[in-house]
This record gives C-alpha cells, sequence and structure tokens, in this order.
C-alpha cells in the first residue's frame, strides 16, 4: 500500500480547488463573502490505473459546485471541491481520509467513495457524520443501514441484468464475455454471467484479458473459436484497444454490448481508434442508466459544464453524456437543497432533508436547478428535484435506481438512443449469486 | 479533535507496521545480503491468510466473494497463521531462489517473482477474489468493548507493542554467532564455505524469518483496514522500504526505524497537507521521482546512510576480509 | 485442435519477435559490462514515445523505428556513460551497480509520467486485411514486427562476427583484461556497446507499440520482466541464446493461453526460468564467476 499510499499521498489532494472566484456575479446570495466556505470532498481513484473514476466525478462535480455558487451558494456559503485519492485501494484510501476528516473545516459533504475502497470507508465517513453520495457497485449497499450513504446509481449488477435483457431482445443466442482482470470490469462481470444464466441465454465463451499484454491473439483465436453472435465487455481502455483492434484484424468482429463503464471517453476513444470509426458506430453498443429525457435539469447541466470547462479534466465535451459524472451532479444538488431546506449547514441537520427534497410527493413542486429550488423553499414550498439523470426517488436504503439505456456511438459526443431496458424488467430477472 | 486521533494513530499503526517491514528487510540485505526486491508478496500472503481465516466461508449466505481456506478462527491464532504463511511461502520461493548465484541476478529473479504473484492472484478470482481483493474482514480486539477512539488507539498500541518485540529479537539475534556468520557470508561467501558454513542454507534461514516477519506484519495491517486487494502490493511497495533503509543505514536496526520515520512516514505523508499544484497526479509522479532519487544519491553519497552499521560489537574489531575476521573465526571455532 | 496448437505457435513467434529485439540489446550490454540493467524498460518507453511524437507529428510509421532507435542509444549511453560509470569510479560493485539502475529506472519512468500526464496514447498505424496461412491467420503488422525481428538478429550476428568492432566487443565480454593487454581501445567499445544496446533497446519499445496500438508510461517497465528472463535463460552476452530463450517462452505464453488459462500464460512463461534455475542454474549462470564490472 505504501507505494500506492504515495501515489495517493499525491493525491492530488489535489485538486483543492476553490471556484469562488467564478461564482460570484450572481446576486441573489449579497452576503457571499462575509460567509465561511463550504468544502465538498471527492473521495476517489484521482491516480493510478483506476484515475478515470476521478475524471468522471470531477466532470460532474465541477460543474455542480460552479452552478450552485454562480447562484449566491449554499445560504450565501460558497462550496469548494477538494480531492482525495483513494488510487481505488482501501489501504491507501484509509489515512487519506483520514488525514482529509483530521484537516477539513467546514466538510459538508463526500462525493464517493468510489467501488473497491467503499466497504472500508463509507462505514468511517458515517461514523464521522458526514453524507456521501457514492458511486460504488457493490450491491452489499443494496440494503444498507448507515444513514448518510446516498446512492443514486444501480448496483453492477443491474447493468449486467440490463445487457442481457438487451441481448434477448435483439435475438442473440450465443454470447461471449470478454472482461479485464482489473477490478472496475471484474466488479461487472458477475451480474452479467448470472443474469444470463437465468434468462437461459449460453455464454459461449468466458474470456478474461490480463490488462496492458502486448498481444492477445491467443485469448482473440479462443473467442472466435467458440463463434460468438454477440460479445459483452468492459475492460481498460487500452486493453480494450488492442484486444478488438486484433479481433478486427483477424476478422472476428461481432457486435459488441458495452457496460455502463464503456461508455466514457478513453475506452470510445481507443476502440473506436483500433476499429475506425463506422465499424465502431455500426457494432458499438452501451448499456447506462437512462439519460433524462431533454428537461431544464439537463440543460442546466450542459450549460454548466460548458461554462466550467476550463476546470474539468479534458476533454470537456465527453462530460456531457457521462452517466457517471451526471449521478455526481445530481447529488450535489440535492445535498445543497437539502441544506437550504434544513436551513442549516450541519451534516447532522441536513442529512434526512436530503430525501425530503428529491423524493416525489404529494404537494411537492418539482424543480430542475438549484435556484428554481432555493426560490421554492424560500416561498416556503416542499420540493422534488427532478435531475439531469431523471426522476430521484430514494428507498428506505438511501438507494435510487433509474431504468437503463441502450445507447450507441454517433461519431460525435452525443449518444445515439437504441431503447430502454425499465427498472421493472431489471427487478424481474430472477439474478442469484452476485455480490 | 478526534478525527487528528484517529489520523495519528492510523498512521502510528502504519508505522508499525513498516518498522516490521524495515526489520525484516534488513536483517536480509542488511547481514545476509539477500535482497528481496519481492518482499510485499510475503507481506501480501499473510495478509490473505489473515483475512481468509477470519471471514469464514465464502460459501455462507449473502456472500459475494470468493477465496480459498474460508474459517471463522480466533483472534492471535489468525495472526499466527499469517505469519506462517509468509515463513511457508518464503520458503518455496526460497527453493529456487536462494540457489548460490550472483546477487543481482538474485534481485532480478526476486523482482520478476512480485510481478508474477500479482499476476496471478489478480487473474485467478477464486484463490482470493482476484483485483476486487477481500472485503470486511472483522476487526479483533473487538471484545474489549472500547470506543471507537479507545479502539484505535488500543490497535496502534499492540502494533507498535508487537513492532518492538520483533525488533528486540531481531536485534539480538542479529547480534549472535549467528548473526556474525551471515555477515561474513555477506563479505566474503567463498571463504565462509570454506569454513564450513552451508551459505544455502543460512540464506533460506533469513529468508523464512524475514518471510514471517512479512506475515505477520500483513496480518497486523489487514485486520486493521479490514480490507485487502491486489492495489495494496505491486511491486514498487517494496522500493520504498528500500530507500528507508538506504537512507536510515543499511545493517543498523537504529537506523532502520529512523528510516522508515523519514520516508514512508514522513516524507510521504507531508505532501498530503499541500495545495495541488500542476495537473492531479503531478505530486504523485514527483514523489516517486524523489523515492528514486534519494534511492540512487545515497547509493553514491551515503551507501552506508545515516546511521551506519556498527562494527563488530562483541569483538569491537570490523569485519573486513577474511583475514582479519573474527567472526569468520569465532564462528568456525563453534563449529 | 491442431488448428488451435498451430495459431498459438505464431502468435507465439510473433511475441517472442519483440522480446528478442529487446533481449539480445540488453544481453550484449550485460555480458559486457556486467551491468544487469533495470534501466532498461524506462528506455524502452522512451523509444516508444520517440515514434509516437514522430508519427502523431505526421511523420510516417517507419520514420519512427530509426527515431526510437536513436532516442534509446541517447538515452542509454547518457546514462551508462554519463552516470552508471561514476558510480563504478567510487567503488559500486556489481551487485549495487544492479540497485542503482533500479533507482534511476524509478526515476526515469516518473518523470515520463510527469511529462504524459499519466495518460495512455492510441498508437494505430497499418491497418490492413488479415493474411491466411494455411488454417493460420496472422496480420500484415504481426508479419512486418516477425521480420523486423528476425532482420535484426542475423544483422547484429553479422557484426558480431564479421566487423573489427563486433570482433573487439566480443574479446571484451570474454576477458576484459586480455581485450585491453592486447590493445584493444576498451573505452570505446563500451560506448559503442552503449549505443548498439540502447538502439536495440529503442526499436523494441517501438516495435512494441506498434503491435500493442498504445503507449503509457510503464509499457517497457511492464516488459522489461519477460526481456529479463529471456537473457537469463539465454545466458548473458549471447544473441542467439537470447533469441532461442525468446522462442521458447513467446511459444509456452500463448500457447497455455490458447488451452490452459489465459491467466496463466505470462506466469507459465517466467515458470520455465524457475524451471531451469531449479534443475540446471549452472546452465544460466555460468557467468557467475566474474564479478567485475567493465564500464570504462
Amino acid at each position: 500500500m505504501r507505494a500506492a499510499r504515495l501515489k495517493a499521498a499525491a493525491t492530488v489532494g489535489a485538486v483543492a480547488l476553490t471556484l469562488t472566484a467564478c461564482g460570484s456575479s450572481s446576486g441573489s446570495g449579497g452576503t457571499a463573502s462575509s460567509k465561511s466556505t463550504l468544502t465538498v470532498a471527492g473521495v476517489i481513484a484521482i491516480t493510478g490505473a483506476s484515475d478515470f473514476e476521478g475524471q468522471n466525478q470531477a466532470g460532474g462535480i465541477l460543474p455542480a459546485i460552479y452552478a450552485i455558487n454562480k447562484a449566491g451558494g449554499v445560504m450565501g456559503h460558497k462550496l469548494a471541491y477538494k480531492g482525495v485519492d483513494t488510487r481505488a485501494d482501501p489501504a491507501d484510501a484509509l489515512p487519506a481520509v483520514q488525514q482529509m476528516l483530521a484537516t477539513t473545516s467546514n466538510l459538508v459533504m463526500v462525493a464517493g467513495p468510489g467501488s473497491n475502497s467503499a466497504p472500508t470507508i463509507v462505514p468511517v465517513l458515517n461514523n464521522a457524520k458526514i453524507p456521501m453520495t457514492a458511486v460504488a457497485g457493490e450491491s452489499a449497499f443494496d440494503r444498507t443501514k448507515d444513514p448518510y450513504f446516498w446512492r443514486l446509481f444501480p448496483p453492477d449488477a443491474a447493468n449486467g441484468t440490463a445487457m442481457a435483457l438487451w441481448a434477448k431482445q435483439k435475438g442473440y443466442t450465443r454470447v461471449a464475455a470478454v472482461f479485464g482482470t482489473d477490478s472496475g470490469s471484474q466488479g461487472d462481470l458477475p451480474g452479467v454471467v448470472a443474469s444470463l444464466k437465468a434468462m437461459h441465454i449460453p455464454l459461449v465463451a468466458n474470456i478474461s484479458l490480463t490488462p496492458d499484454q502486448p498481444t492477445y491473439l491467443s485469448s482473440v483465436h479462443r473467442l472466435m473459436a467458440a463463434h460468438p453472435q454477440v460479445i459483452m465487455t468492459e475492460s481498460d481502455a487500452t486493453t480494450a484497444g488492442t484486444f478488438f483492434g486484433e479481433l478486427k484484424q483477424l476478422g472476428g468482429l461481432v457486435p459488441i454490448i458495452g457496460t455502463e463503464a464503456t461508455f466514457t471517453a478513453p475506452w470510445i476513444t481507443a476502440v473506436k481508434g483500433a476499429l475506425g470509426a463506422s465499424t465502431f458506430q455500426k457494432d458499438f453498443t452501451s448499456l447506462i442508466t437512462a439519460p433524462s429525457s431533454k428537461t431544464a435539469a439537463v440543460t442546466a447541466y450542459e450549460q454548466a459544464v460548458t461554462a466550467d470547462k476550463a476546470q474539468v479534466p479534458k476533454p470537456w465535451q465527453s462530460y456531457l453524456n457521462n452517466p457517471f459524472s451526471i449521478t455526481y451532479w445530481d447529488g450535489m444538488m440535492c445535498v445543497a437543497l437539502a441544506m437550504d431546506a434544513a436551513h442549516s449547514t450541519n451534516p447532522q441537520v441536513f442529512n434526512k432533508y436530503i430525501m425530503q427534497v428529491a423524493n416525489p410527493g404529494p404537494g411537492k413542486v418539482k424543480v430542475y436547478t438549484y435556484a428554481q429550488g432555493v426560490k421554492a423553499l424560500k416561498q416556503g414550498k416542499k420540493i422534488q428535484y427532478y435531475g439531469a439523470t431523471g426522476l430521484i426517488d430514494f428507498n428506505r436504503f438511501h438507494n435510487s435506481f433509474g431504468n437503463e439505456e441502450a445507447v450507441g456511438s454517433s461519431g460525435g459526443p452525443q449518444p445515439v438512443e437504441l431503447g430502454i431496458i425499465t427498472a421493472k424488467q431489471i427487478e424481474a430477472v430472477p439474478v442469484v449469486g452476485v455480490p | 479533535m478526534s478525527a487528528w486521533s484517529f489520523y495519528i494513530s492510523t498512521l502510528v499503526v502504519y508505522f508499525a507496521v513498516d518498522v516490521l517491514s524495515g526489520v525484516s528487510i534488513n536483517l536480509q540485505y542488511g547481514y545476509a545480503g539477500v535482497v528481496n526486491l519481492a518482499y510485499i508478496v510475503f507481506q501480501s500472503a499473510g495478509a490473505y491468510i489473515a483475512a481468509v481465516t477470519t471471514l469464514g466461508p465464502d460459501s455462507g449466505a449473502g456472500a459475494f466473494q470468493s477465496y480459498v481456506f474460508g474459517a471463522h478462527l480466533p483472534y492471535p491464532v489468525s495472526l499466527v497463521l499469517a505469519a506462517l504463511a509468509g515463513a511457508a511461502l518464503a520458503g518455496l520461493v526460497g527453493l529456487f531462489s536462494l540457489r548460490r548465484m550472483r546477487r543481482d541476478y538474485q534481485g532480478a529473479v526476486l523482482l520478476i517473482v512480485s510481478l508474477v504473484a500479482l499476476q496471478v492472484v489478480t487473474a485467478d478470482v477464486p484463490l482470493f477474489n482476484g483485483s476486487n481483493g477481500l472485503t470486511g474482514v472483522p476487526k479483533p480486539l473487538g471484545s474489549l468493548n472500547l470506543s471507537l477512539q479507545g479502539y484505535q488507539w488500543a490497535y496502534a498500541g499492540w502494533s507498535m507493542l508487537i513492532a518492538a518485540a520483533v525488533y528486540v529479537v531481531v536485534r539480538r539475534l542479529s547480534r549472535s554467532h549467528w548473526g556474525n556468520a551471515l555477515r561474513a557470508m555477506r563479505d566474503q561467501e567463498d571463504a565462509a564455505s570454506v569454513i564450513g558454513l552451508n551459505t544455502t542454507v543460512m540464506r533460506m534461514q533469513v529468508f523464512v524469518i524475514g518471510g514471517a516477519i512479512a506475515g505477520l506484519s500483513g496480518g497486523l495491517l489487514v485486520q486493521y483496514i479490514g480490507a485487502w486487494s491486489p492495489g495494496a502490493w505491486g511491486y514498487a511497495e517494496t522500493f520504498v522500504i528500500f530507500t528507508a533503509i538506504f537512507v536510515g543505514g543499511l545493517g543498523n536496526y537504529r537506523g532502520v526505524v529512523l528510516g522508515i520515520f523519514l520516508v514512508p512516514t514522513l516524507f510521504l505523508e507531508l505532501p498530503q497537507f499541500l495545495p495541488q499544484i500542476g495537473y492531479p497526479g503531478l505530486i504523485d509522479s514527483l514523489e516517486w521521482i524523489s523515492i528514486g532519487l534519494m534511492w540512487t544519491l545515497s547509493l553514491y553519497f551515503r551507501p552506508q546512510g545515516f546511521l551506519p552499521e556498527r562494527k563488530n560489537v562483541a569483538l569491537g574489531v570490523p569485519l573486513v576480509t577474511v583475514e582479519e575476521t573474527p567472526a569468520l573465526v569465532a564462528t568456525a571455532g563453534r563449529r | 485442435m491442431l488448428d488451435t496448437l498451430l495459431s498459438a505457435v505464431a502468435f507465439g513467434v510473433v511475441l517472442a519477435s519483440i522480446i528478442a529485439i529487446a533481449a539480445m540489446g540488453f544481453t550484449i550490454q550485460f555480458g559486457l559490462t556486467n551491468v544487469l540493467n533495470l534501466t532498461y524498460g524506462g528506455v524502452m518507453t522512451v523509444g516508444g514515445y520517440a515514434a509516437y511524437l514522430a508519427v502523431s507529428h505526421g511523420a510516417s510509421a517507419w520514420w519512427g523505428l530509426p527515431l526510437g532507435a536513436a532516442a534509446g542509444s541517447i538515452t542509454t549511453l547518457a546514462l551508462g556513460h554519463g552516470l552508471l560509470r561514476r558510480f563504478a569510479a567510487r567503488g559500486t560493485k556489481v551487485f549495487e551497480m544492479m540497485m542503482v539502475t533500479l533507482g534511476i529506472g524509478l526515476v526515469v519512468d516518473y518523470t515520463l509520467q510527469a511529462l504524459t500526464h499519466n495518460n495512455i496514447s492510441q498508437f494505430t498505424v497499418l491497418q490492413s486485411a488479415p493474411i491466411h496461412l494455411g488454417a493460420v491467420i496472422v496480420t500484415p503488422t504481426q508479419v512486418i514486427v516477425t521480420a523486423i525481428g528476425l532482420g535484426i538478429f542475423l544483422g547484429l550476428e553479422a557484426l558480431l562476427r564479421l566487423t573489427r568492432i563486433g570482433k573487439a566487443l566480443r574479446a571484451m565480454a570474454a576477458d576484459p583484461a586480455l581485450a585491453r593487454a592486447c590493445g584493444i581501445r576498451t573505452r570505446r567499445v563500451v560506448i559503442f556497446t552503449w549505443l548498439l544496446s540502447g538502439a536495440l533497446c529503442g526499436l523494441a519499445g517501438v516495435v512494441y507499440i506498434i503491435n500493442s496500438q498504445s503507449i503509457g508510461y510503464t509499457s517497457g517497465e511492464l516488459f522489461l520482466p519477460l526481456v529479463i528472463a529471456a537473457a537469463i535463460l539465454g545466458g548473458a552476452g549471447s544473441p542467439s541464446g537470447a533469441v532461442l530463450a525468446s522462442l521458447l517462452m513467446g511459444i509456452v505464453t500463448q500457447v497455455v493461453s490458447a488451452y490452459g488459462n489465459a491467466s496463466y500464460s505470462t506466469a507459465a512463461g517466467f515458470g520455465l526460468l524457475v524451471v531451469v534455475l531449479l534443475t540446471r542454474p549452472g546452465a544460466v549462470l555460468t557467468k557467475g564467476a566474474n564479478e567485475e564490472l567493465a564500464l570504462s
């Protein structure tokens, strides 16, 4: 862990970006300058093999902070982001998070933790009474009782089930699974395997790829020998580029169904580069958390990403449709509105308002942006924040899952919508034995 | 403030674990000249065994990880097994890596062992749950009924106690006739064999003892963190401990403790307090570059470290050549 | 079944070509200077990046090869002749020298990481239709990679056997003191060796990324263990030994991944080294007697 810690240290401790300057133009929170800054900590892998997690997060949380500050901050308090690097390793994450808890004043929320370090870090944050908007796919959190845990994201298994349902809709009867042995990819594999089994679709090959090998020719050959009609896959971008490049060159390419994680810029760039743009557009589908129809919430998100493009990691356009980034945006909005509703920046006070400002209910006003929410709350109304990810409805375990959507690549940053798999359909599949 | 108390107590646990690593590597490298560039693998073996022997069988209800040897063993037993696992694996690796060969070959072979072990454990999911690793390892000392903070410090104290005990024992061992024989082997292997020391067996002895300490340190750490995965034991982790020893003083146990305090504890922890410079990850690269520079420069300017190896205390004479090597003579006399 | 075996062997030969280019450079330098040079992986990456930069600025992929070789040569000369020689002058012994190269290797790798912002870049050249050789299908890239490997091996053998400097190199590798006594300008030979092994190292880096189609700061480092294992297996200082060992490792690796668990393929390659160390340590450790560095 040390070396790793060392990296963690680096942490980009990074990213302690203070965004106050950007938002001072707005008038609604006139006393902004005199109030203390509130810290939002991102507990996520910022360096190392899973560094894309940190980019996904920055791509959504930084615009959210920008937009809130621009609207005058939370009751006049500006927000600032502080990155805490987990390197996706619990041994690195633990001291880094404790250091963060010890040295951060006015900490109101944690964005994260991500998969892998979550089982170690969630209890620590819960004990410290800091609300967290986790993007951790472990099904162990489906029924968590930790009051400070919030998840607006389906467990990994749900994504696998949606992939299997899509394959069934398309009439595929021979499926091959090609997954990297890195932890991100392995998280999604059991859901795929169990769902295919539950739906009686034969898995003709299950191939694992050790990342960063110079060649995967033998694995390619094995895959081709199994004659699949479709490949379900997730791996890191480099590995995917090499593997699919070789698969295409040897003439074995069949349609690809990727997990949600494949619908991110590095993966798409690598595989599009290896296959050529036209082949890629023809053969690639990904199942992602369904983006909402174009509501005011989506527009607000897109505007904020565009306005804050200098702060987010490159390329900024990729976050416009990045399902992970949008989730972080919504999480931030829920927490900020909860503070306004509770008239408090004390997490122990506002934590229970998070569900109140998001879930639908009788007599609630639907709001799509932070500014709308603040206005409605000031008028004494109850609100339902309808997010850029669509409807948010936390269950009693503080989980909110939406529908899944099959999307393809258009060549540009905008995805092509191919079809919807509803949360109901996913729940109806009798999947057993997944994490 | 309690958050500080949590943070500092965590650093104390990590420090104790690092001291164990330093002591183990110093015995192997500083005394016997065996360059164990696979150290982290043996620590990891201990961590995995301590984890699976307390997690219980992996087939139970709600189980979501797969691993071997699942059991619910009571506390100190799992820790002892961790040390045994480190020792056993060291014995196995020692079989082919401790033959009499050039030491740079040996270093390279062990470095390769470190990489291959990581690859195998990552890829073979049924072994220790692959790259996702093991989580939910139960905390020991639960029966003490301590407050959260009390638990932190109890564990920190317990770790320091173990580290101190191992430190004392290994230092005594190193100063025994056996320790002298090790140094004789390190400096003059031919001469050591001539007077009847079986150097391959001696190397195996230090390797196994060092492996046991490594396993112990891994067990101690995993039961504190509650999780262990391949991300925690990349081959470069070993280099940090080596750098600490180079900086502190090879062959000198106090120097090792100093080096462990300076490098992993101070040098790697302080940058967390810095504001960000450059792009995310730059400080990370710079830290590694500094580790490499520290490593290289200490080998150039001060190969003996801040606190150099003590001369042979028992006899007051340095170990230099065969003719002037009372340790060799003394050892030979005993045999 | 036979098809699978044939394919696996063919793929093994392709992989072996990449390993062999690097292993030949490694073993020549190791045999002569006696430095087990762990900066080699980092230098491979340097060579790869030189080619990547050239190609991404519009140069043809063919230009990447000499450019990568040049970058590898210069870096290796600077590290070997510039740095390591100073360590030797201060009395660093053969074993400590390996530790020195490990430290320098860390600096090289993480400087690359800092410069590339830890990004992985795509490097796609030579996209064209596969070639059918009976039941075995290979890509043009693979054919080219293998041809480059073979060409380098033949060229190197010719250089060592037919040219004056090559003969001097072999003489000095066998016995530095005797070579010096015979009037061979050993300093020149050492410099030549650094340049030659650096060029091969840089070339290996370029060939590696042509085949894997991407480059990151760890590309060379991840490949280094295979190279070292091949060099040790083949016997230090012997290019033909390195080539044979590379072939063996390449084929074993691919056969295991075709028939068994692909996750164990690389491990199986290293398993060869372990088996040889266990059964015939003398066969691979012939250099054991000589523990002198030859850096000037």
